[in-house]
């Protein structure tokens, strides 16, 4: 009986992005895992340290390019804490629900990454062409499709383009339909169901214990969602259930991120029922008075934290990431003991993995 | 342990069978994409372009004869790849112009939101690559690109203080930081004057006089309407009299 080492990645189709899975198998079982990153670590944090609060925004985008907005968003809203500068109503709307379609994107980009993994082209192909839609918005508003520079410290950049409402509501019907043929194409296929059900199995005690965040906690059946929880923007006021799943396993997951899709295109909706003219941004001051903040937001991935210490020059002196997916995957060997070697990709999947803002 | 769920859905039986729905669906989103009037997701790129719009972020553009040289698109670029460079212009003569590294360009549009003059632009152009390095590196005569709406960024914003009121456009007067001198330490070099984009600096006789040299005293007086916030004249201050006071 011997057990042994192997090395999943750094490059292997399983891993989104630059990381190393190291587990150790008796046979086909794993016996420990241990995830190693660092071959994307970029000094995001000390690099902050030299650049003034306006440059910074491009560069949060930086930090995952999957969910771009929801980072430099994240690190607009720290700075304005820290400024206690009070953001135009209509520029909390708009970042509402940029958020939201920034969270869609986010998740079609998961669930096509899972598709791959789980060897479907079919299931690749669908979603990445549903996110085209999503990204031909953000084109259209901010001028950019991932990397979008859009939220300024003070409101947005700039105002809703004209018929951009109309479109982004058409996409919306388009896209609801189109979601349910996803579900035709995975919920009703039986490989699909067989290779998720009953794999990396994690109770919601044990997913807290661990840390675990998001969509991932959700779906290990823990109600939590800080856009309900510690509401920011406008989250108090549009109505939205926080979706989870009994299952705790990888479909579970799965469901938890497709049903999160659906309530997004409702906050979507509300947003632009409750949303009224006027001005979008404020002009913020360059320097930042001394002093300490942080703001923590449901990215879509888990709770991203930023943590912000100025000592009141127009540089930061410290900026500190919380990123959801350091987190997650440390605690992810917990869900992989014991399963089989070829479940791997079923339950690092779901983790959606984003290397730019684990290693930073 | 984990208790399992109560979803009717999961209740049903699924058999093999149940791969017929998603094969269903696969070759109608085949048969769709066929059928004379739906065009396929893809396009043959290199021969077709995408259709982007005029506010997409390429690489950035400059009109040289708007631009005052004024380095504030130096200033704010996040990875430091704009540097002023001299050129020989037929008409505008020996003047300084942002080149562009574009290779280290990461096309935010920083340099187009901040420039005073909108001589600073964002184009669509996005096929960049090159075989060399150098080739990267656009000085100011490459760099320039034709001038299209949309293509220059404004912005409408608020101060603050005046959170109810009517948004000001980029670059009004209300906007506007201003310069402030501290009298006491200026020695009447005039070295903000000569610096100074755009004249908006004039050094004026304060009638009193140098006890030791017996000439008059010079301050500087800044002209807020001309001025562009650009905080050359602070950075080039010997004594650090100038400090840039900042719109509330
Ligand atoms: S900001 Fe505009 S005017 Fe000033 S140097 Fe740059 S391009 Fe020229
Ligand atoms: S677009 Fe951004 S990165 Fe590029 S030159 Fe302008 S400020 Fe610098
Ligand atoms: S007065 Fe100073 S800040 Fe204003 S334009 Fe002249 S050099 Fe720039």
């Amino acid at each position: 009986m011997t057990e042994m080492w192997v090395n999943m990645g750094p490059q292997h189709p399983m891993t989104h992005g630059l990381w190393s899975l190291r587990v150790k198998i008796n046979g086909e079982i794993i016996t420990d895992a241990e995830p190693m990153i660092g071959y994307l670590h970029r000094g995001w944090e000390k690099m902050m340290e030299n650049r003034d609060y306006h440059q910074i925004v491009p560069l949060a985008d930086r930090l995952c390019y999957a969910s771009s907005l929801s980072w430099s968003h994240l690190y607009c809203k720290t700075v304005e804490d820290l400024l206690e500068l009070e953001v135009p109503e209509r520029a909390q709307w708009i970042r509402t629900l940029t958020l939201e379609i920034q969270r869609i994107a986010s998740h079609l980009m998961w669930l096509a990454a899972i598709g791959t993994d789980l060897g479907s082209y079919t299931m690749f192909l669908l979603p990445m062409r549903e996110r085209e839609m999503f990204l031909d918005l953000m084109t259209d508003l901010s001028g950019s499709r991932m990397t979008t520079n859009y939220p300024r410290i003070g409101g947005v950049r700039n105002d809703l383009p004209p018929n951009w409402e109309r479109d982004t509501l058409r996409v919306l019907n388009l896209f609801e339909k189109r979601l349910r043929e996803f579900e035709a194409l995975f919920d009703e296929c039986s490989a699909f169901l067989m290779r998720t059900k009953g794999v990396g199995k994690l109770s919601g005690p044990e997913a807290i214990n661990l840390g675990m965040t998001g969509p991932f906690m959700r779906g290990c059946n823990v109600d939590f969602d800080l856009r309900r929880d510690d509401p920011y923007e406008k989250y108090s006021e549009v109505d939205f259930r926080v979706c989870t799943h009994p299952d705790c396993d990888s479909y579970a997951r799965y469901r938890v991120r497709i049903d999160e899709m659906y309530e997004s295109c409702n906050i979507i909706r509300q947003c632009f029922q409750k949303m009224k003219q006027g001005p979008v941004r404020v002009k913020s001051p360059k320097a930042v008075p001394a002093g300490r903040a942080f703001a923590h937001v449901e990215d879509p991935r888990g709770e991203g934290l930023m943590y912000l210490i100025s000592d009141g020059s127009d540089k930061p002196y410290r900026l500190k990431v919380r990123s959801p997916i350091f987190v997650i995957v440390s605690g992810m060997p917990a869900a992989l003991i014991g399963e089989k070697v070829a479940d791997i990709p079923a339950i690092m999947g779901m983790a959606d993995m984003c290397l730019g803002e684990t290693d930073r | 342990m984990v208790e399992s769920s109560n979803n009717p859905r999961d209740k049903k039986l699924r058999a093999t069978g149940y791969m017929l729905k998603p094969l269903w669906v696969t070759l109608r989103t085949m048969v769709r994409v066929s059928l004379p009037g739906h065009r396929p997701r893809t396009i043959m790129y290199p021969w077709e372009k995408s259709i982007i719009p005029d506010c997409f972020r390429g690489r950035p553009g400059i009109i040289l004869d708007k631009c005052i040289a004024c380095q504030k698109c130096v200033k704010v670029c996040p990875t430091t790849c704009i540097k002023m460079v001299q050129i020989e212009h037929e008409t505008l003569g020996k003047v300084k112009r942002p080149e562009v590294n574009v290779g280290r360009c990461m096309m935010c549009g920083n340099c187009a939101e901040v420039c005073p003059t909108n001589a600073m632009i964002v184009t669509p152009e996005f096929e960049l690559a090159s075989y060399t390095r150098d080739d990267l590196i656009y000085d100011p005569i490459k760099l320039q690109h034709p001038w299209k709406a949309g293509y220059e960024i404004n912005y409408e914003e608020q101060l603050p203080s005046n959170m109810k009121g009517p948004a000001a456009k980029k670059g009004s007067m209300e906007l506007k930081d201003t310069v402030c001198l501290e009298a006491k330490k200026c020695i009447s070099c005039s070295r903000c004057e000569k610096t100074c984009p755009t004249g908006a600096v004039k050094m004026t006789d304060t009638g009193e006089v140098n006890e030791k040299t017996k000439k008059p005293i010079k301050r500087p007086v800044f002209d807020d309407t001309k001025c562009v916030s650009c905080e050359m004249c602070v950075d080039v201050c010997p004594k650090d009299c100038l400090t840039m006071k900042e719109a509330q």
